[in-house]
């Protein structure tokens, strides 16, 4: 198993070598082999698919720009999530932060009368929506470790390394994530009280 | 109740599979006896089931992006780009080193302080506006009737000293023998009288300190005016003539004038 992991390690810098020397064909097999972690992580952060093919696209050209800054020994998938989650971070600065506090100063309960008031009252997509909404009032760092955790299924000591954060603060930032999640989820959900 | 707060904190990292064998083992152990944090768990159980909710529509998300032909359209994008312009290299030199924007906040906290210092010595040496009593007449500030009292007697005494000066030189120019008459006529009698009459209204303010100097010689001159109007009738064209040589001996003339010159320098 560690031989296999040193062999992919090494062809994954191979590739990267090759990249730095302007060749395509790596460029495009490194895409293939990480588009859909980097899509899997922008989609869990932005819920639009349109917002997370942006990151993608962002993330491999900011990667051949930084290609020369990778160095060795380190793990590629993690230094690429690095600099997708940086730029989900900026991107939602840029793009959403106004829209989204616009739509948090309407409560949230707001929200919930009105769709019950509609015919094609969805219970299961209210539920989805405030847990959304839920999601964007926790701090980056909580929001970026909760979906690495719980959508891209990376374990503590991956996140501490993309985010260049010890392990145990990994773990307190996550279990302050869920707990505030269920604090401001506990007036929709049945059997929390 | 020690040991509830322990797993508490380890109840999330519990749900995602992330303690180690003793770690996972407490939780178990704990949980078997605390109905408590047995029902935390149960919470925070059902936060992820309602965070995987959200997982449905990442898959159809999935399904519908084009995988295959998403890495040539990137590397399109990437190559095809029209390659940046190179930085120029950086220019030698003090003005460029100066003008970096590294120091843009040092230069605005430089321009900042210039302007807050503009203002409040603006502010502090600015003449006090008007004041307005009630009645719409204007408040003059504390001190202001003594400046104009003294600007007044400057002036008053540097033009007692200049008519002085001229009707001294007059009398100095004319001869011995003339010069008894010279006091007696209407129009030099006249002058003296104005001017003695000046002298005694400039006075009160001569004795200020800075028109000391000037006391000095006007006191002289109103003496001398006064004694030659009162006797030159009875002098001799010789005494008179030894007063000419005492006044020019004296370079009382040349005293009046440096005299003027001080007051002119001392504005108020």
């Amino acid at each position: 198993m560690q031989i296999q992991n040193t062999n992919q390690q090494s062809e994954i810098n191979g590739l990267v070598e090759r990249v730095k020397s302007g060749d395509r064909e790596a460029f495009m097999t490194l895409t293939k082999l990480y588009q859909k972690k980097v899509f899997q992580l922008a989609y869990s952060y932005f819920h639009n698919k349109e917002d997370a093919l942006d990151i993608v696209q962002e993330t491999f050209l900011r990667f051949h720009q930084k290609a020369h800054m990778f160095e060795k020994g380190k793990n590629f998938q993690n230094w690429l999530l690095q600099i997708a989650k940086n730029i989900c971070i900026d991107y939602y600065r840029k793009h959403h932060k106004k829209n989204n506090e616009l739509r948090r100063d309407q409560n949230i309960e707001e929200m919930d009368h009105a769709s019950y008031d509609s015919s094609h009252h969805d219970p299961s997509s209210d539920l989805k929506e405030v847990f959304s909404r839920c999601l964007e009032k926790l701090s980056d760092k909580q929001r970026m470790i909760f979906v690495m955790k719980h959508y891209n299924h990376l374990h503590y000591r991956e996140i501490a390394q993309i985010l260049n954060i010890a392990l145990g603060t990994v773990k307190s930032l996550h279990f302050k994530a869920v707990r505030n999640l269920r604090t401001l989820m506990s007036p929709y959900i049945g059997r929390i009280g | 109740m020690k040991d509830c707060k322990r797993t508490t904190r380890n109840l999330v990292a519990f749900l995602y599979g992330e303690l180690d064998e003793i770690g996972k083992k407490h939780v178990e152990t704990h949980l078997e006896t605390c109905q408590e944090c047995k029902d935390e768990l149960l919470r925070l159980e059902e936060i992820s089931d309602v965070a995987d909710s959200l997982k449905a529509d990442m898959e159809k998300a999935f399904v519908s992006v084009d995988w295959e032909n998403l890495p040539s359209r990137i590397a399109d994008g990437v190559f095809d780009k029209k390659p940046t312009r190179e930085r120029q290299p950086r220019r030698a030199g003090l003005w460029p080193f100066l003008f970096q924007p590294r120091y843009r906040l040092a230069y605005a906290g430089l321009l900042l302080g210039i302007i807050v210092g503009a203002v409040v010595t603006f502010l502090i040496f600015r003449s006090p506006p008007l004041q307005f009593a009630e009645d719409g007449k204007i408040i003059v500030p504390l001190g202001f009737y003594d400046m104009m009292e003294l600007e007044m007697a400057r002036r008053e005494t540097i033009d007692f000293l200049d008519s002085s000066a001229y009707l001294l030189l007059d009398f100095v120019q004319s001869s011995p023998e003339k010069s008894a008459e010279f006091w007696q006529s209407d129009f030099v009698s006249q002058r003296a009288k104005d001017l003695l009459s000046k002298k005694k209204y400039i006075d009160p303010q001569l004795d200020k300190i800075k028109l000391a100097k000037a006391k000095v010689i006007c006191d002289q001159i109103e003496l001398l005016f006064f004694e030659l109007m009162q006797i030159s009738e009875e002098l001799s064209a010789e005494e008179l003539g030894k007063i000419q040589r005492l006044i020019e001996e004296r370079q009382l003339l040349l005293k009046i004038k440096l005299v003027r010159k001080e007051l002119q320098k001392n504005e108020v």
